[in-house]
Parts: C-alpha cells; sequence; structure tokens
C-alpha cells in the first residue's frame, strides 16, 4: 500500500508525486539538474506549466536549476504540454520541462522532460538522466556562466499556425462544439483558436485553477458520462469534448448526449488515417481494445502492440519509419499523429480530427460511432502481493492453456473473440485486469480472473 | 583559498562561490529552512547585480513557496532597501541574495527576520538546526501560495524614510555636484534617481549600469577607487560616493578626490547625527577612538560591540542609540531610518553637513579628532591566535584588556586589536595611536608576534 509521503514515482517521462507528500522542492532541484545536465552544453530549454499553485513552485526550482547550469531558459507560462513540445521544435531548443501533474488531481504535480525536437525520452535516454541523478553529479556552468530567463508569449499563436496548416478549419466553423476544459491549459488554445478562425467553441470550465479543479481532471468514458453528455444535447452541439489539465488527453460525447468510450478516439482517429492512406501500422498498447484490428484490417493496414506506457510507444516510433504510422494511442484518450503533428500526444488535435471525420464523411457524430461493432470492455484492479506476481501470471498461463499467450507487459490471453491482459500498475502497487469482448460483456472470463488475482492478495 | 572556504554555512547564512559550491540545491534548501523557521507568510526576496542573482532568485523562490511562504520578490535593489521594504510591508522575513563587497564569483544569501533586521545570535542558531536536520515545512498545493512581483516602489519606500530625517530643500538649494561610482551594483539605477532627482545634485556617475559586471574590486576602498577620485577632480565635484554592490557600504571622496578613511567618514556621521539629536552611540571594537572623542563634545556615551552589523544593530536597540557603525567598513546605521547600513541615509546626511555648515569635505575631514590607523590580516594556523594574544598582553604590560571579540589592548595614547576573521582564515590587526611612530610600532609588534 501507498505510505503516505511515498508517492513520488520515477518513469522514464519524468517524476510525479503529490507535493508535499513525497514531491518536494529538493526532488524538483535534482531531477531538473539532472536534466540539465544531460543537455550537456548549454542552449535554449523551454518550460510551460500548468495552473497548479504548486506549478509556480515547481517552476522556480526547474528554472534555478537550469540557469545554473548555464541555460537559456524560456518559459512559456501556463502552457499546454503539446505546445510546449510544439515550441521546442519552433525554437530549435535542446529540449524542455513540461510542469504539470495532467490528468491527476490537483494535490499531485509531475515533471515531464523533452529533447530536441520536442519529443519523449527515449530509454536509454531517461536511464542516463537517472544516472546524474543518482550520482548527484551536476555540472553547473559557474558564476560567469549562469543563463538567462525570458519569456515567450507567442507560443500558442505559433502552434495554431501548425494546426491550421493541417486542420482545415474553415471547414470545421459549421460544428458547434461544447468543451469541458477542466480548468485546464485547453481553453486558452480554444479561446484564441475562436478569436483567429470563429470556430464555435462552447466553453465551460475555462477559468485556470490552481487550487481545486471542478471535477477529477481524467478523461474517462465515465467522466464524461457525468459532466459532458447530457450538456451536449442540451446545448444543441454537435460534438461534446473533454480535456485534462495539460491537453494531452481527450474525451468526447455525440450530438444525442452519449459518452463514447475512451478507446474510441484512437479507433475513429485510425479509421480515418488508414482511409485517406496516411500509413500502414497502428501502433497502441495491450489493453486497448481489439476494434482496432478490425478497423485496421478493413484498410489492409495493421496493429502492433506494445507493453503499457508511453515509453514504450516512443522507443518503438524511432524503428518504423514516419510515412507508414497512421497512428499511436492509448486507450486513454491520448492519441498521437506522427506524420501530421509532430511527435506529441495532442487532445486538441485528435478533437479536430474527429470533427474533421465528421465533415468528411458527412455524418454526425452519434453516427460515425454507431457504425462501428460493439466490444465491451470490463476493468479491474487488486492489491497484490509483490512477491507472488510471476506465480499468478503461470498459473494464469496454466488454467488457459488454448489462449494465444503474450508475455511483453505481465500476461496478455487471446482468444478469436476475447482477451485479456493482467498487468502490474506503473503508477500504483495493484494488478489490473483488462478484459474485452467484441459484442457483449466477458462477464464469466473477467470474473474468473479477478476471483484468480484475488486469491494472491492475502 | 582553500576548498573549504569557497562554501560557508554559518549562522551569518550561506555564502559561496557559484557553480560547484554554491549550487541552487542547497540556495532552495535553504531557503526552505528559512520559510519553515519564519513559518507561512510574505518573504520578501531582493537580489544585487551578480550574474548569479537571477537563477539564485529563482531557487530560493522555489524553498519559500515550497514551505509555505508567499515570495514578494522586489527585483535588484540594495540590501539596505530590501530590509525596510521588509518592514514596511511587516513580511515575515527577508532573503536578500548578495555576496555584498565579495568578489563576482561569490553570491550569499543575506537573512533577514520580519523587522527587516539580522535574528539574534540564538535565532541564526535556530536556524541552522533547522537547515541541518532537514525537518522542512512542506506545503500541499491547497496551501502552496504565489510569487508576486513588485519590481516599483522599494526604493521609494527606502527614500521615503530617509526624507523624513534630512532637510532635502537644503540640500536641494545648494545643487552640489557630486561623483558617483555605483560598481554597477544594485543601486546604479536608485542612487542616480536619489542624488539627481531627490536631493537635486549635479550628478557625474560612473558604472552606474546594472547589466555590466563590476568594474573594480566590489569593496570601496581607497586604493580602487582612482575612477572616482579622477572624476570628482575633473568634475570639480564637492563630494564623490562609491558604494558596493549591495549598497549596504559607503565610501567618500573630498572635493580634492582623495578618499576619506572610512573611520572618519563614520566619525563625521555620528557627529551629523548627535547635531540632530543627542543620544548613545554604538560601534564596534575596531573603530577609531574619534567617535568616542565626538560622543564625548556632545556629552553622548559610546558602547563598543564585537565586529559584525549583527552584533551593532543588536546592541543600538538595547542603548536606544541614535547612530551606528563599523568604521573599517564603510557602514552607517542610523535608526530612524532602518537599523540597517545604509549608504544612501550616508550620502543624505553627509550633502546635509555640507550645506549646513558651507565646509568643504577635506574641511571637515581635517577638523576631526586626528589619529593614526594601520590595519593588517594574516594568515594563520587554528590555534595559533591564542598564543599570538598571550604575547601580545605580555608586550603590552598595563594596557587595559577588552576580550569580548578577540583581544584589544587599550593603552594611553592608541590601542591594538587582533581577531580572527568572521570570513576567511585570517587574523586582523588593528591599530590606531595618537602619533604615525606609535601606531607602526604597535602594528610592527603585533605582526612580529604572530
Amino acid at each position: 500500500m501507498t505510505r503516505p509521503g511515498s508517492t513520488l514515482r520515477i518513469s522514464p517521462a519524468g517524476l510525479r508525486g503529490i507535493v508535499g507528500h513525497g514531491l518536494t522542492a529538493a526532488h524538483v532541484l535534482d531531477f531538473a539538474a539532472a536534466f540539465a545536465t544531460f543537455l550537456e552544453s548549454p542552449g535554449r530549454v523551454v518550460i510551460g506549466r500548468d495552473p497548479r499553485v504548486s506549478s509556480v513552485m515547481m517552476r522556480e526550482g526547474v528554472t534555478g536549476a537550469l540557469l545554473a547550469a548555464g541555460h537559456e531558459v524560456i518559459d512559456l507560462g501556463i502552457a499546454p504540454t503539446p505546445v510546449i513540445q510544439h515550441s521546442i521544435r519552433r525554437l530549435d531548443a535542446l529540449g524542455g520541462v513540461s510542469i504539470g501533474a495532467s490528468h491527476n488531481p490537483a494535490e499531485w504535480n509531475a515533471l515531464k522532460f523533452f529533447t530536441r525536437g520536442g519529443s519523449y525520452l527515449s530509454s536509454a535516454q531517461s536511464e542516463e538522466w537517472l544516472d546524474i541523478y543518482h550520482l548527484r553529479k551536476f555540472r553547473f556552468a559557474g558564476y560567469a556562466g549562469t543563463g538567462r530567463r525570458s519569456e515567450d508569449a507567442s507560443a500558442i499563436d505559433a502552434y495554431l499556425d501548425a494546426l491550421e496548416a493541417v486542420f482545415p478549419l474553415d471547414k470545421l466553423q459549421r460544428f458547434r462544439v461544447l468543451v469541458d476544459c477542466t480548468n485546464g491549459t485547453s481553453g486558452l488554445i480554444l479561446r484564441r483558436m475562436m478569436e483567429r478562425f470563429g470556430l464555435e467553441w462552447i466553453l465551460i470550465n475555462e477559468a485556470l485553477e490552481g487550487r481545486a479543479f471542478v471535477h477529477e481532471p481524467s478523461t474517462t468514458k465515465k467522466m464524461a458520462e457525468l459532466q459532458l453528455a447530457p450538456l451536449v444535447k442540451t446545448v444543441g452541439a454537435d460534438a461534446g469534448f473533454l480535456f485534462d489539465i495539460d491537453s494531452d488527453r481527450v474525451a468526447f460525447a455525440t450530438e444525442q448526449g452519449e459518452a463514447a468510450s475512451e478507446e474510441l478516439v484512437q479507433v475513429v482517429i485510425a479509421d480515418e488515417m488508414l482511409e485517406r492512406g496516411c500509413g500502414q501500422v497502428v501502433l497502441t498498447n495491450l489493453s486497448s481494445t481489439a476494434l482496432l484490428e478490425e478497423v485496421a484490417q478493413k484498410h489492409g493496414g495493421r496493429v502492433v502492440r506494445l507493453p503499457v506506457g508511453r515509453q514504450a510507444v516512443t522507443d518503438s516510433l524511432a524503428g518504423i519509419p514516419v510515412e507508414q504510422v497512421a497512428v499511436a494511442g492509448e486507450g486513454t484518450g491520448a492519441v498521437m499523429m506522427p506524420q501530421q503533428f509532430l511527435f506529441v500526444y495532442d487532445g486538441i488535435a485528435a478533437a479536430l480530427r474527429l470533427l474533421e471525420r465528421m465533415e468528411r464523411r458527412g455524418q454526425p457524430l452519434s453516427a460515425l460511432i454507431a457504425g462501428y461493432p460493439a466490444y465491451t470492455i470490463l476493468k479491474g484492479k487488486i492489491p497484490v502481493r509483490t512477491r507472488f506476481i510471476p506465480d499468478l501470471f503461470d498459473d494464469l498461463e496454466q488454467i488457459f492453456p488454448e489462449a494465444r499467450c503474450n508475455r511483453q507487459d505481465g500476461l496478455r490471453l487471446d482468444w478469436e473473440d476475447r482477451w485479456v491482459h493482467v498487468r502490474v500498475s506503473q503508477t500504483e502497487p495493484v494488478i489490473r485486469v483488462i478484459c474485452e469482448q467484441r459484442g457483449a460483456a466477458p462477464r464469466r472470463l473477467f470474473d474468473q480472473v479477478m476471483d484468480m488475482v484475488r486469491s494472491y492478495s492475502q | 583559498m582553500s576548498r573549504a572556504h569557497q562554501l560557508k554555512i554559518s549562522v551569518a547564512g550561506v555564502r559561496g562561490v557559484v557553480g560547484e559550491f554554491l549550487t541552487p540545491n542547497l540556495a532552495c534548501a535553504f531557503a526552505q529552512a528559512f520559510g519553515t523557521y519564519v513559518g507561512p507568510g510574505p518573504v520578501v526576496v531582493a537580489r544585487d547585480t551578480r550574474a548569479s542573482g537571477e537563477m539564485l532568485v529563482h531557487a530560493v523562490s522555489c524553498g519559500l513557496l515550497a514551505s509555505g511562504c508567499e515570495v514578494i520578490r522586489i527585483g535588484v535593489v540594495p540590501t539596505p532597501t530590501a530590509q525596510i521594504y521588509v518592514a514596511d510591508i511587516r513580511a515575515a522575513g527577508g532573503i536578500a541574495v548578495t555576496a555584498s563587497h565579495n568578489p563576482a564569483e561569490y553570491n550569499a544569501l543575506k537573512l533577514f527576520n520580519g523587522e527587516g533586521l539580522f535574528f539574534n545570535r540564538y535565532e541564526r542558531a535556530e536556524l541552522l538546526d533547522v537547515y541541518h536536520q532537514s525537518e522542512f515545512r512542506h506545503a500541499v498545493n491547497e496551501d502552496m501560495r504565489r510569487v508576486v512581483i513588485d519590481a516599483e516602489t522599494a526604493p521609494e519606500r527606502h527614500f521615503a524614510r530617509i526624507v523624513r530625517h534630512v532637510d532635502v530643500e537644503k540640500i536641494r538649494r545648494r545643487r552640489f555636484r557630486v561623483a558617483l561610482d555605483a560598481v554597477n551594483g544594485a543601486g546604479s539605477r536608485m542612487s542616480v534617481r536619489f542624488l539627481r532627482d531627490i536631493l537635486g545634485c549635479d550628478l557625474h556617475a560612473i558604472h552606474a549600469d546594472p547589466g555590466k559586471p563590476f568594474p573594480r574590486d566590489p569593496e570601496p576602498r581607497a586604493e580602487v577607487l582612482g575612477e572616482l577620485s579622477d572624476l570628482v577632480v575633473r568634475a570639480r565635484a564637492d563630494a564623490g560616493f562609491a558604494q558596493d554592490p549591495d549598497g549596504d557600504r559607503l565610501a567618500v571622496a573630498g572635493e580634492t578626490g582623495r578618499v576619506l578613511d572610512n573611520d572618519d567618514v563614520l566619525a563625521l556621521a555620528v557627529d551629523c547625527a548627535l547635531r540632530k539629536k543627542k543620544g548613545p552611540v554604538v560601534v564596534n571594537l575596531t573603530t577609531s577612538s574619534a567617535i568616542d572623542d565626538i560622543a564625548a563634545r556632545h556629552g553622548c556615551p559610546v558602547h563598543r560591540t564585537p565586529v559584525g552589523e549583527a552584533n551593532v544593530v543588536e546592541r543600538m536597540r538595547r542603548a536606544h542609540a541614535v547612530i551606528g557603525g563599523e568604521g573599517a567598513n564603510g557602514g552607517i546605521i542610523f535608526p530612524s531610518v532602518h537599523y540597517c547600513r545604509d549608504s544612501y541615509l550616508g550620502m543624505a546626511l553627509l550633502l546635509e553637513r555640507l550645506a549646513d555648515s558651507g565646509e568643504t569635505l577635506n574641511a571637515l575631514a581635517a577638523a576631526l579628532p586626528r589619529y593614526w590607523r594601520r590595519s593588517g590580516k594574516f594568515p594563520f594556523q587554528h590555534g595559533r591566535l591564542g598564543q599570538m594574544m598571550q604575547a601580545l598582553e605580555a608586550a603590552l604590560p598595563g594596557a587595559r584588556a577588552d576580550r569580548t571579540d578577540g583581544l584589544k589592548l587599550m593603552l594611553e595614547h592608541g590601542w591594538v586589536h587582533v581577531r580572527a576573521s568572521n570570513t576567511e582564515p585570517l587574523v586582523r590587526v588593528s591599530v590606531e595611536a595618537r602619533s604615525r611612530e606609535e601606531a607602526d610600532r604597535l602594528y610592527e609588534l603585533a605582526a612580529s608576534l604572530r
């Protein structure tokens, strides 16, 4: 179980934790100093933050560490993560830091690190960064070489310029779109997009909040059902979107007031991209819907399944020619379109792509969704004793000898019309069980596996 | 210099060579200890013009915010200005990022309590314990405060206090011709505004660009103020002023360009202050006996303290002193404005005295009681200082001894003071006497015993 004061989680993308209970100022300084050292020769580094009050504290620490290493800090202020990544590329910076805890509750915070071009750190790079952290041998520039800090208020406009080059924004003007910004950064972009391109966004929870968000900033179907879907119909919108705090994830609801499964964001976008001939490969993780295979097959494409987590996607992307990748994503509403809009998870671009599909197909969102066969997914989590995890996987494999078995990330078992994925969470000390079936809910399989896992929890 | 002294964490705060020694990580941790110690509330953060200052301000802000304090950033201002700001807004405390007169590669955190004063020695020890134990307050997001920027009001708050205590109109009417060397320090812009706009001087300023590095050794001593002396002569100025990077120390040149002895500057300031109001005077043990003579003329007592601004201020508060300072350091403390060394108050007092008396600075200095002074510093080995003091005492039988800070031996026509430096591994020797011969004799004696 999680002890108070032990919430700090280090991952290849950065670190996160509850501020004051695990994530401290000292961590911010040390990890940022390690990153500053990792970047080697002094140069430009772009930073931005989310609206959490603790993000100000973290920004100060990150700025101090970067300046001490001699880097030139370009502060975008409150900025969505995709915009920070875009600016790293635009400003030809060495890298960047996004300060903010994305879809986590307000008391959490995180640092995400990026290298040249706005890319996530590869596994090899993040190991180097962590080695520097553990050695505590930070490189400082000395008194005469300390860096200077400047602000750049043009980041959002530059990002919108890039969006405009990819999406037919003029054609999207005819849609009336409701957006729940969850008090996060998406409102900054959408408000400006309205001013510049005349799109009709109806923004709710647009005010940036530092201490408490109006609701939990997750992009699950449940949240969309609760917060977004009823309003879409009430205001007569063509679509509804819900963003997390740093706008890299999105959930949506149809004009009928139906919340869509979070799995569907990548499905619809994969369908659109493959249909247009933009690549053949769909990169996704082992826990995402099998509907992707069905959609890919329709267009003669293929699905590459990876372990859960962005790291596997980042590493895998490096080995596939970019023109082959139609979409990369996860079932959380985080989707990237590497060919057309950088190597970044971008909720805003994903939302625009959905609108574009509605426009191109001339179909309302509900009809687009209805065109897909139903899949039902069940998810559960159970704390277990770490010692017994390998035994659990062995036992599961043995009771289902007829299933195809994949041990890339925990255990995934596949049958013709259903699958189950049992894996260890990277963020909580629990085992996650994800089970999906074409058509009705795979209740029997799910219960059987859950019981098995539960028997290891004592 | 030995590695050990490139970083010093002591009851005086943190001071060190920026880079490998004074790191942002250390500054952040120390600031968090400070924030934990003063409790949640506004903490004022200021800095001087050192290149490393901006970096350290961010690191310090991080630590303060993490401890739950609100950070009020007042930009590049002199230390006395920051202290006055702290007192003005009733903050929980203040941190000035400045290594004062130390070379450019150094930086430091000067710490102030909610009144804008140094902590007393017991508080300083407590704060250091908090730091060493790493028992910091960790604010959660809900309790965390923000950074407030006030880059405007600090200088005006400082000026407002000074003009209440000097006759500004009298100074303005004289339209003094003044030369200034601001060492490109924190006072650069503010000093120009003060001397030109507020005191109405015809100002000739050099090194008043806060964006440039220090053009000289930042400690304002006669040996490094050649440019100021030349400027005084060239501009036919009535006075020349030189500051250190954080504007607490003041050096003064007379109308011939000669840089006055710092003890004489303090003596002039004491005379100015006692002319306004009688009361006790507090100076450190190394300050000239001229102070005693002047105070005696006004019928006022003098109290002596160990070296260090904090010691002088502590004693001043107890004695309700009207003025105090440290002769050799060029620090004048005038409590009606604030209990801090303040070059601005010093400039205003001296200009007012010139206006009042109609005399020149050199004439005023010449009228001071005449003493001969010598001072120097020597590296010494740990444990050798005690022997040196015993030998000195034996060599000067019949002298009155004061042991509150090293050893000061007072003779009929002079004194000698030996003490360990607070900041460097050095022994400092100061002597003063009625005659040059006696001063030389005392100095050579002390130097021979080390």
